[in-house]
């Protein structure tokens, strides 16, 4: 092939070339916004040359293979930064939620009902003869009532809502898992015949990404470019061609709520649910499953301790109307959702402590009102506010270090991701460059044809 | 080192939302004026505030007990008051009575006044406070003093007391029954006028004699009780004042912790301006020194 048809060879090839290499220029400045997108390279070596004398001769260049910049060590911490992401994101804005029953800087909350209702008391106390006051006192215990009924009920609203959102995240999960493992096996199918699949390889790692975000996994990449993706502790979620599932099942020890089970294809028989350490899947479980409960269980002692102490004391006093061991709330509503006030006439609130010092005497209704400031038992030898403002306090707490957890990740995942551009990222100015410099070798390349063309022609002409 | 058109808009990019978060932030804080809504903008602050808000409701409290109980002494302290000014004049009666001078006559026409006088010692032994009875001990709702028979009265209260909280485990005396005032242990007032009455009616001068003196057992009797409620009022209006500073206190406190310090929320969003707009140039800055602006 050497000659002037060689030249020819050389010239098409060069112009086939560097059509390809401005494709690939191309590609990248086309996905230059593409999430996930690894920046693609063509790699350019020379032609097999030819023997001859004095010496071999080139036969021009080709392009060996179009390579996807991609360092496997910066996407796997981007897989994890990905599922602490999740996992922070999820529970904080689950908390924020949770937090609205604290709206005491509005004097609206808890803490001031409870005020308002020993409020109530001493004023009574003070005149316990005076039914406007008595009224006032049953409209105000009315109130701290409703104010725990709404908080309980809010937060089993709450875990309600988190629970749906776990179903979501699991149905999310099943699906990305069946994506991977198509794209699985179309990477296979692709590689196998000695192709790179380079775009779809991108899709699968942007899945991965996805599915990390929802649940902690690792994963595994084998010979065949397929990826095996683990779930919770060492459970296949996908391997090969095959996704295996995620369901929520229904926990009755745990109010119906969603317990995450593995699926290995002989039913969901595998409660994952502690195992999750990460994603999304992780802050809901945890929102739901502890802190939502322990603001539960910290609001039902509170209650707890309010009915029984009030009652006790009620009980042993007289009310205008010569009752005495009646109970003021109902003394079954133990729990934030259910206390509700047993007594309905003013005239059986018990704030005298003798039968006969009936209307004045206010002993009992005193020996009330200072149960504002008495330390329970029940509640840590400490009061009603201070076991309430200790209960904020601590979620309190617990929200402001998920924030600042998830601000901490959001900046390490910005670095990340910064980190993981400066490898697979497009840059601008480097691939107009290339326009560039392909262009001008596009038209070098075309100009070496028509030369070999002229050159043809010029040998040509020697035969008339 | 390749340097990304991703890194350079994802960083700004990171970095402006985090300096418009801080900027609502600011503006948050100073729209609202407080620097602390909910716990967890500061957990230990919040809490502070829950037990603050409850100190001064109960010291607000304590104030409107001490208001009210102040109206009763002070209802009582006026009464007491004026029953001595009546024994006094009872007194000079008596007094003039037991004269060897005056006549049975004379003490008829004494016995009359005496009677009258008697009838509005009764009627202060019932002084109320919107209609509740002050010297009727916790039997606020009954007359405490009647007219039975004749000049008899009858103490239809009780001896029980009544006190209000004035602060933790404080609490103070706002009654005296009127069975320690007027029949009290030592005397009782009421008997000792009927018994003088029945004496001055039946020209019994040794009855009118030892009426003096029962009248001056009442008269001690009273002061005791006048010295005890003035003490009390004492006491409510030194707590008064003593609560008056610890609202102003609390008040500071709760105001400390959850109020925001505009000065500082002011400075803290400027700053965040420039930020903001020095970030905002960065990013026409990269804009301008892209390579596409020079190829032509």
């Amino acid at each position: 092939m050497s000659g002037l048809n060689g030249l020819f060879g050389i010239g098409s090839n060069a112009l086939a070339t560097f059509q390809k290499a401005l494709s690939v220029t191309g590609q990248n400045i086309a996905n230059v916004n593409t999430p996930g997108y690894s920046r693609q390279e063509i790699i350019l070596t020379e032609a097999r040359p030819e023997d001859g004398r004095p010496g071999q001769t080139g036969t021009g260049v080709e392009a060996s293979e179009i390579r996807r910049s991609v360092d496997t060590f910066v996407e796997q911490q981007v897989l994890s930064s990905n599922e602490r992401l999740g996992q922070f994101g999820a529970s904080q804005k689950a908390l924020s939620q949770i937090q609205l029953l604290f709206n005491d800087s509005n004097d609206q909350g808890i803490a001031a009902g409870l005020n308002e209702f020993f409020k109530a008391w001493q004023d009574v106390a003070t005149n316990p003869a005076d039914l406007t006051a008595r009224t006032v006192l049953l409209t105000k215990a009315d109130g701290v009532t409703k104010l725990l009924n709404q908080a309980g009920t809010q937060l089993s609203a709450q875990r309600v809502s988190l629970n749906g959102q776990v179903q979501s995240s699991i149905n999310d999960v099943n699906a990305l898992a069946s994506k991977i493992a198509d794209l699985n096996s179309q990477i296979k199918l692709t590689e196998v015949s000695g192709q790179q699949a380079n775009d779809l390889r991108d899709q699968r790692g942007r899945f991965l990404n996805d599915l990390a975000g929802l649940v902690d996994i690792s994963s595994i990449e084998d010979a065949t470019g397929q990826v095996t993706v683990f779930v919770g502790i060492g459970q296949l979620l996908v391997t090969e061609q095959k996704a295996y599932k995620l369901t929520g099942v229904a926990n009755v020890a745990n109010n119906g709520l969603l317990d995450v089970r593995y699926d290995g294809g002989t039913g969901p028989n595998t409660d994952i649910t502690s195992a999750i350490s990460g994603g999304r899947l992780k802050g809901l479980i945890d929102a739901r499953d502890t802190t939502a409960v322990g603001l539960q269980t910290s609001l039902n002692t509170l209650t707890s301790q309010l009915v029984s102490q009030v009652n006790t004391q009620h009980r042993l006093g007289y009310g205008l109307d010569g009752s005495t061991t009646q109970d003021f709330f109902t003394a079954s509503g133990t729990t934030a959702a259910t206390i509700s006030l047993a007594l309905s006439d003013r005239q059986k609130i018990a704030a005298s402590s003798t039968a006969v010092g009936v209307p004045g005497n206010n002993v009992n209704a005193l020996a009330l009102s200072s149960l504002q400031t008495a330390s329970v038992a029940g509640l840590g030898n400490t009061t009603f506010q201070g076991y309430y403002s200790a209960m904020a306090g601590s979620f309190g707490a617990t929200i402001q270090g998920v924030t600042r957890d998830l601000q901490g990740q959001e900046i390490l995942h910005d670095q990340l991701l910064a980190h993981r551009a400066e490898v697979a990222g497009v840059s601008m100015d480097e691939e107009l460059i290339n326009l560039l410099k392909y262009q001008r070798a596009f038209e070098a390349a075309s100009k070496l044809i028509t030369t070999s063309d002229e050159m043809l022609q010029t040998i040509l002409t020697l035969k008339r | 080192m390749r340097v990304a058109d991703q890194q350079m808009y994802g960083t700004l990019l990171g970095n402006l939302q985090r300096s418009r978060l801080q900027m609502l932030t600011s503006q948050e804080q100073i729209s609202s004026q407080k620097r602390v809504t909910n716990p967890s903008d500061d957990p230990s602050a919040f809490g502070q505030i829950v037990l603050d808000k409850s100190a001064l409701s109960q010291t607000t409290q304590w104030i409107r007990n001490i208001n009210f109980g102040t109206a009763r002494v002070d209802a009582a302290d006026h009464a007491l008051g004026q029953v001595q000014n009546l024994i006094t004049r009872v007194r000079e009666l008596t007094v003039q009575a037991s004269s060897d001078t005056t006549s049975a006559e004379g003490r008829q026409s004494i016995a009359k006044e005496v009677r009258q006088l008697q009838r509005q010692l009764v009627q202060l032994g019932n002084t109320e406070v919107a209609g509740q009875a002050v010297f009727g001990g916790t039997k606020t709702d009954v007359t405490p003093y009647t007219i039975t028979a004749g000049d008899t009265v009858a103490y239809q209260g009780n001896s029980e007391t009544q006190s209000i909280a004035v602060g933790e485990n404080q609490t103070v005396q706002i009654l005296v029954p009127g069975s320690s005032i007027f029949t009290g242990s030592t005397t009782n007032l009421f008997d000792s006028l009927r018994d003088l009455l029945t004496a001055l009616e039946g020209n019994n001068r040794s009855g009118i004699q030892a009426g003096l003196g029962n009248l001056d057992l009442a008269t001690a009797q009273i002061s005791d009780a006048q010295g005890t409620i003035g003490a009390l009022a004492n006491r409510l209006q030194v707590t008064h004042d003593a609560l008056d500073t610890a609202t102003l206190t609390i008040t500071k406190s709760i105001s400390d912790n959850q109020d925001a310090d505009l000065a500082t929320a002011i400075t803290q969003l400027r700053l965040q301006e420039v930020a903001v707009q020095a970030a905002s140039q960065t990013f026409t800055k990269i804009f301008d020194a892209s390579l596409l602006n020079y190829l032509r």
